[in-house]
């Protein structure tokens, strides 16, 4: 097992540079989770410490050593790719094995280790089928498996549930985090939904246009975003942004309010709007909400409730929770 | 209606382009007798006599064990050489690989006609008149940009995630030649080894050039045994005709099926 460090880490194809001076420093043991819009260079990040992208600036450090220009099969690291990858003329058996098998380690040494992966990840009765017999969701924990079976210093995942069903990506996503605390190495994550960023995560990496925008917790990026972007990525449904009279009445370019933190109810300081549509989740109602000067605003009541179509109205933002935001997108401290 | 005028022509096209070979297996069956009858009728008293001719006085089976070496050497050098040089140029980065995609393309256009004095001159300079080997390099440099282009066009369908995946496991550039492309590229490997077989099987020119003694003679350039100035042994062009175009008619019904898939890869995702 081994941490890993990012100093002055950039990237560049020609004249475009597409990551801008990263540094980041991930402890062994750790599982973090790069999360960002598409292009925002979260998967070429992946890929320079994988070794498939070349490094062209600043150092990458895989436990002590400095990395930059050694081959992946010298990283010891292990990768889950988003297509799987799988060997298709091999069974599930060999493709696990494969990589021991380019070891030349003993045929049972490697039978043992495959049996072992396999059971911790209910493969064993498909060990002798080849990836086109099996589902999706058997393909994926094949992919899985042949990482586990290497042992090494660090998991890297690409985007690995997002050729899955809903029901399966969130199975698998409890089976990953189980994984990553039964084995404690070093997990490297990356995806474009930030809810697999939440509920996986020690830290989140949150990126945007090759730049780092904020590293920390889950909850630190939830209640304490560092810009205006990780507000609006960060939570589900996305946090209300507000310009005009409503936020220069508070002293702000932006105002962001979550749509969970509005109440609902008659006051001095309401909002008044018109509901334009209503999602009905049963656990919570989601309200559309279109207040004059402040556009449409979301709105997330725990609970059901009986708002329709066309009613009027009375949004309360909750005063502790509200996000004043600056012209350049940065907090403003209370 | 459509679909009976349909039939017709291709019941045409079909009779049309089998129609000769029919009539060269009636030729060789024929006992010289019937030559006198019309060349479609069908023999009356079989007899193999002239496939029993050509095989041994005609030289044939000498002739058939010398295009089968340089034949099959053909087809199975070329797989390998041909396979390796697109896995370079589609999986691997290195300097001058767009110089050397230009110069295979410029194999591709140039026929052989146009250079058969200077590649005579060549084989010659290196003493390989007369030899197999002289045969099998020309037929091998002659054809490369083609199976290379093949390769490479079925390469490229191979799913790069798959190459970087074998990487990550610790695989060498050969060893994810060896145990990764090549068993999903049989597709390639058969289309390759049966054309190339096929070019080299029927081709004249590069023999009559470069082989002229007699024990080294291929198939093609024995036919040409049956033909004079003056003079045609029908019977026995027309066995010697069969005796050729049985191994290959063999190979490809028996391999037709990946034959067509070789041939179609890359046309549709």
């Amino acid at each position: 097992m081994a941490g890993v460090d990012l100093i002055n880490l950039s990237k560049a194809y020609g004249d475009t540079e597409v990551l801008h001076d990263i540094n980041l420093s991930i402890a062994d043991g750790e599982f973090i989770v790069f999360v960002g819009p598409s292009g925002c260079g979260k998967s070429t990040l992946l890929r320079m410490i994988a070794g498939l992208e070349k490094v062209t600036g600043g150092d990458l450090m895989i436990g002590d050593a400095r990395a930059n220009d050694l081959s992946p099969r010298k990283r010891n690291i292990a990768m889950v790719f988003q297509s799987y990858a799988l060997y298709p003329q091999m069974t599930v058996a060999e493709n696990m094995g494969f990589s021991l098998s380019l070891e030349r380690r003993p045929k049972d040494e490697i039978a043992k280790k495959v049996q072992e992966a396999a059971e911790t990840l209910k493969l064993g009765p498909y060990l002798d089928r080849k990836p086109g017999q099996l589902s999706g969701g058997q393909r994926q924990r094949v992919a899985i498996g042949r990482a586990i079976v290497r042992q090494p210093q660090v998991f890297l995942l690409d985007e690995p549930l997002s050729n899955l069903d809903a029901a399966l990506r969130s199975e698998t996503r409890v089976e990953i985090s189980e994984l990553h605390q039964r084995m404690k190495t070093t997990m490297i994550y990356v995806t474009h939904d930030q809810v697999e960023a939440m509920t996986m995560a020690d830290r989140i990496v949150v990126l945007n246009g090759g730049y780092i925008e904020q590293v920390g917790g889950p909850m630190e990026l939830y209640n304490t975003p560092a810009t205006e972007f990780v507000a609006g990525f960060i939570g589900s449904p996305k946090m209300n942004f507000i310009k005009g009279r409503f936020a220069e009445a508070v002293g702000a370019k932006t105002l962001g309010v979550r749509p969970e933190h509005f109440t609902i109810g008659s006051g001095d300081n309401s909002w008044e709007g018109r509901v334009t549509l209503v999602e009905r989740l049963g656990h919570d109602t989601i309200l559309y909400v279109k207040v004059p000067d402040a556009g449409v605003l979301t709105v997330s009541l725990n609970g059901q409730h009986q708002q329709q179509v066309g009613d009027i109205v009375h949004l309360r933002p909750k005063a502790e929770f509200i996000h004043k935001f600056n012209d350049s997108g940065r907090p403003i401290a209370a | 209606m459509t679909r009976w005028l349909l039939l017709f022509i291709l019941g045409v096209i079909a009779i049309l382009m089998v129609s000769p070979l029919i009539l060269t297996v009636f030729t060789s069956l024929k006992p010289t007798t019937e030559l006198v009858n019309p060349p479609w009728a069908p023999p009356v008293n079989l007899t193999f006599e002239h496939y029993v001719r050509v095989w041994t006085e005609g030289g044939f089976s000498r002739y058939f064990f010398n295009t089968l070496v340089i034949s099959t050497v053909d087809a199975v050098v070329m797989i390998v050489i041909a396979s390796l040089a697109a896995y370079a140029m589609v999986f691997m980065e290195f300097r001058f690989k767009l110089l050397l995609q230009i110069l295979f393309l410029i194999g591709l256009m140039i026929p052989v006609t146009a250079i058969v004095l200077p590649l005579f001159q060549i084989v010659r300079g290196f003493g390989l008149l007369n030899t197999h080997l002289g045969v099998i390099l020309a037929d091998l440099a002659l054809a490369v940009s083609v199976f290379v282009f093949m390769f490479s066009s079925y390469f490229v369908g191979v799913p790069k995630a798959l190459h970087e995946a074998a990487r990550i496991d610790g695989a060498t550039e050969f060893q994810i030649y060896r145990r990764v492309v090549m068993p999903i590229a049989t597709p390639a490997v058969v289309t390759t080894a049966l054309l190339e077989f096929l070019w080299s099987w029927n081709d004249l020119l590069l023999r009559l050039l470069l082989m002229t003694r007699d024990e080294m003679r291929t198939l093609s350039v024995g036919l040409l045994n049956f033909q004079g100035t003056m003079t045609r042994d029908v019977t026995g062009l027309s066995s010697g005709t069969v005796i050729m175009a049985i191994p290959v008619v063999l190979l490809f019904l028996f391999f037709q099926r990946h034959f067509v898939r070789g041939m179609t890869a890359g046309a549709v995702k």
